[in-house]
């Protein structure tokens, strides 16, 4: 059951104090009328004016009682047998009522002239508590009957019941000027007339057909022992008895309510017992139904919800032993792609209720295998006699199995798991319950789809964080700033085409007035380029210091690397050493693109020859390698790149190309290194299109400023 | 713009690769493949023709690297031939030539391997 909201405390206060207002007023209405009685049996005659004034009281007494009942039952949050149940007790409390009060030795009344008259205020005090009973268990009965027809109501029923109610009122109002033992033509019709409508409303049991089979039984029981307290009551209250006089004497219209109310009852509780009895061989089939449906709605809000593969698989196997009642139930997952698990029962996961090795038997036993004939049709398999198929002959070892059901999950074609459910008789599942799981298969496939893409787009997240991280890394392995001279001028750019990339330069100081400058790519884009990268990094830092010619480092650089380097991949690299006093430039190339040197008289690509990084060893890569000497004069601009700059190309396929790059650079030579950086970058920008611009990119610009 | 395609053609003595289109890091794995082949039919004297090849990545070299060593182990050897100026400058610049037998006409090189077996 629901657990209740709980509202807070303000409401739940005030609800109290109106439940004990309505309790305290209807018992004091009560007792007033009671004291009438006492006061009335006096007077020979009666006073025929206050006789209204008691009905009105009772009757105002009674609306109170109402509306305590109301809130009460409202608050109950009851299932639908329950409440046949509380309306049975009910109608037990006041059949207990009746025989108690019947075994008293109580003197009852006379009667004359069709008025009844109470011998002793003993009388006056039980035909009180009497009436009081039996009205308080029509309201009760009423109250429950009327949440039970509008379960599921239609435009009808409310018209209906309200039209009973207010014929049943008219019954009973129609009484108020009667004597106890009088009946008039109005009253029989409208007494006529509401049996009628009883039976109309009768009719409105949809409440039965929602109740499992367990309920169904229960309710038939309530149902029978409310009918059979309720027609006790109609037959104690129509015989003209004393307990009906007890109920005539204290108010007519009293009298005539908890008849019709009774007679309701049993007619109402009758109907439910006929109606649930007629339900009942049915309720097993609409037990599956139920239990189908509510499987597939959780199914389906699963999918949307867990995203945890192996909760989902769990609850996956758990649901079809729910759906068809299986005995036992399990899940393999087939691996993407065609590759295979190291084990075979890799794939085997949430097994209910058997062993491992059983289900090693089951799937991987014989040579042609449920599973085998499965993988290979893609078809539902069904043994429906484990024992004596001849597809099953291999599964001889496995007991408990009697009837065997196999089901593709099948995704776009493409087989992604197998879903087995099993039995222990033979021929345990019928046509229905193969129907239910394959609808059921569909889910879970698209839940497995889900959970499986969820974890993906996780993992890519996740890669993709890190990848965050790792650009934030590289960028740090570049200098931050260059350092001042008043001699040279410095500025560079370094822009990977991915998050991370093979570009590299750098800057040291050797000693005092030399710096030396690095600039190199490494073979390759992503994160395998960044690698060797921070490797060139470390190399360059501590071998630099050591080695004063650019030849020596370059050499001392291969021997570093060239045990670690994968055997496709290489590094190309400039080194140069400036002496910031004289403006001399000592520069090897191991493989990288020229140097672009632009001096007033001269515009050329120095191209000292040099092997690339990682290609040779030892003596072979040594012999390679070439140092230039340039001399610079004031106003000289060097150029330092990457292929990047060079291999642009435009939405036409051609390239930026050496040319371009001599040309551009020659145009703004007299400008600052800053400025000519810009021009470059911009340069190469706007001559290629969005797609043109694919590979890591650096540019280092020197322009010697003249001896300080 | 990245159109890349391997055919082989042979002789007595030497098969030849023609090399056609852009090679860079997407389509290296073509001419993985087809070294792959080669090698695994233990066909050792291999000639790369790149008459039609517009373009060559580092990537693309990388791959020459990947197999000069088994070859040559194996008494073969890789040679190229009929590069384009530009194409012949990238191999030129990270220092190939010093690596490996580059010709300017294929007849060049098959005469080379012929001369050697």
């Amino acid at each position: 059951m629901i657990k209740r909201f709980e509202s807070p405390i303000q409401p739940i206060q005030g609800m109290k104090i109106k439940k004990i207002l309505f309790v305290t007023g209807s018992a004091f209405l009560f007792a007033i009328v009671f004291v009438i009685d006492a006061i009335l049996k006096n007077i020979e005659g009666g006073l025929d004016g206050v006789l209204y004034v008691r009905i009105l009281l009772a009757a105002a007494a009674f609306v109170l009682l109402y509306f305590y009942v109301d809130m009460k039952v409202k608050e109950s949050d009851r299932s639908q047998v329950q409440r046949i149940g509380a309306v049975a007790v009910w109608a037990g409390i006041l059949i207990g009522a009746y025989i108690i009060v019947s075994i008293l030795p109580l003197n009852w009344f006379e009667s004359r002239d069709l008025q009844l008259y109470p011998r002793d205020y003993l009388t006056i005090l039980f035909s009180t508590v009497l009436s009081v009973v039996s009205g308080l268990a029509a309201i009760v009965t009423l109250c429950h009957v009327q949440d039970m027809l509008f379960y599921k109501r239609t435009r009808g029923t409310k018209r209906n019941f309200v039209l009973l109610l207010i014929v049943m009122f008219g019954a009973a109002v129609s009484t108020y000027n009667l004597r106890p033992l009088d009946s008039s033509v109005v009253t029989t019709i409208l007494f006529t007339l509401s049996i009628v409508l009883i039976i109309i409303n009768s009719f409105r049991l949809s409440w039965i057909a929602y109740l499992s089979r367990r309920e169904k039984i229960y309710a038939m029981l309530y149902a029978l022992l409310a009918f059979f307290g309720f027609m006790a009551i109609n037959i104690i209250l129509s015989e003209k008895s004393s307990l009906a006089k007890a109920l005539l004497y204290f108010n007519y219209p009293l009298y005539m309510f908890v008849q019709l109310a009774a007679l309701f009852g049993s007619v109402y509780f009758g109907m439910a017992f006929i109606s649930t009895l007629f339900h009942l061989p049915t309720a097993a089939a609409f037990d599956r139904k139920q239990n189908e449906v509510s499987s597939l709605h959780n199914l389906s809000r699963l999918i949307t919800q867990v995203f945890d593969f192996n909760d989902l698989a769990k609850t996956v196997t758990k649901m079809t032993l729910e759906v068809c009642e299986a005995s036992s139930a399990w899940l393999e997952v087939l691996p993407a792609d065609g590759k295979l698990y190291d084990h075979k029962l890799d794939g085997i996961i949430s097994q209910h209720n058997i062993e491992p090795e059983d289900v090693e038997q089951i799937l991987f036993g014989g040579e042609h295998t449920v599973r085998s004939l499965v993988l290979s049709s893609k078809k539902i398999l069904l043994i429906e006699n484990v024992k004596s198929d001849r597809r099953t002959s291999y599964m001889s070892k496995v007991k408990n199995v009697g009837t065997l059901l196999v089901v593709p999950l099948i995704s776009h074609d493409e087989l992604i798991g197998i879903l087995y459910a099993t039995k222990e008789i033979d021929h345990g599942f019928e046509e229905d319950d193969v129907n239910i799981v394959s609808g059921f298969a569909d889910h879970v496939t698209i839940a497995l789809e889900n959970a499986k893409l969820f974890k993906k787009s996780l993992e890519k997240e996740r890669l993709q964080r890190e990848l965050l991280i790792a650009q934030e890394m590289q960028k740090r392995l570049i200098p931050q700033t260059l350092p001042l001279f008043a001699s040279v001028d410095m500025k560079a750019i370094s822009a990977p085409a991915l998050e991370v990339g093979g570009d590299y330069y750098d800057i040291v100081m050797l000693d005092d007035y030399r710096i030396g400058i690095v600039i190199g790519d490494v073979s390759g884009k992503g994160v395998g380029a960044a690698f060797y990268m921070a490797e060139v990094k470390g190399i360059f830092q501590s071998l630099s210091k050591i080695y004063s010619s650019p030849k020596q480092f370059l050499v001392k650089a291969n021997e570093a690397l060239i045990s670690s380097i994968d055997k496709r991949s290489f590094i190309s690299l400039i080194y140069a050493i400036l002496d910031t006093r004289t403006g001399e430039l000592i520069l090897s190339r191991a493989g990288h693109c020229p140097m672009l040197y632009i001096s007033s008289d001269k515009k050329e690509y120095v191209k000292p020859t040099g092997m690339g990084l990682g290609l040779r060893a030892g003596t072979l890569f040594e012999e390679t390698i070439e140092e230039r000497h340039i001399r610079m004069k004031k106003g000289d601009v060097c150029v330092f790149y990457t292929d990047g700059v060079t291999e642009s190309r435009s939405s036409a396929g051609e390239e930026f190309g050496y040319e371009r790059l001599l040309e551009l650079v020659s145009r703004h030579r007299s400008r600052t290194s800053d400025e000519i950086k810009e021009e470059i970058i911009q340069g190469v920008w706007n001559y290629t299109d969005e797609h043109g611009y694919d590979d890591d990119l650096t540019v280092f610009v020197l322009k010697w400023q003249g001896a300080a | 713009m990245s159109d890349f395609k391997v055919s082989f053609r042979e002789n007595s003595t030497v098969h030849i690769m023609d090399l056609k289109g852009y090679l860079d890091a997407h389509t290296t794995p073509h001419l993985e493949e087809a070294f792959q082949k080669l090698i695994t039919e233990k066909k050792y004297n291999i000639l790369v023709n790149c008459k039609d090849l517009s373009y060559i990545s580092s990537a693309g070299l990388g791959v020459f690297m990947a197999f000069i060593e088994d070859v040559r182990m194996n008494k073969g050897d890789i040679k190229l031939s009929n590069m384009s100026p530009k194409v012949f400058n990238i191999f030129d610049l990270l220092g190939f030539p010093m690596l490996y037998e580059i010709f300017k006409d294929e007849s060049e090189a098959v005469k080379k391997f012929e001369a050697k077996s």
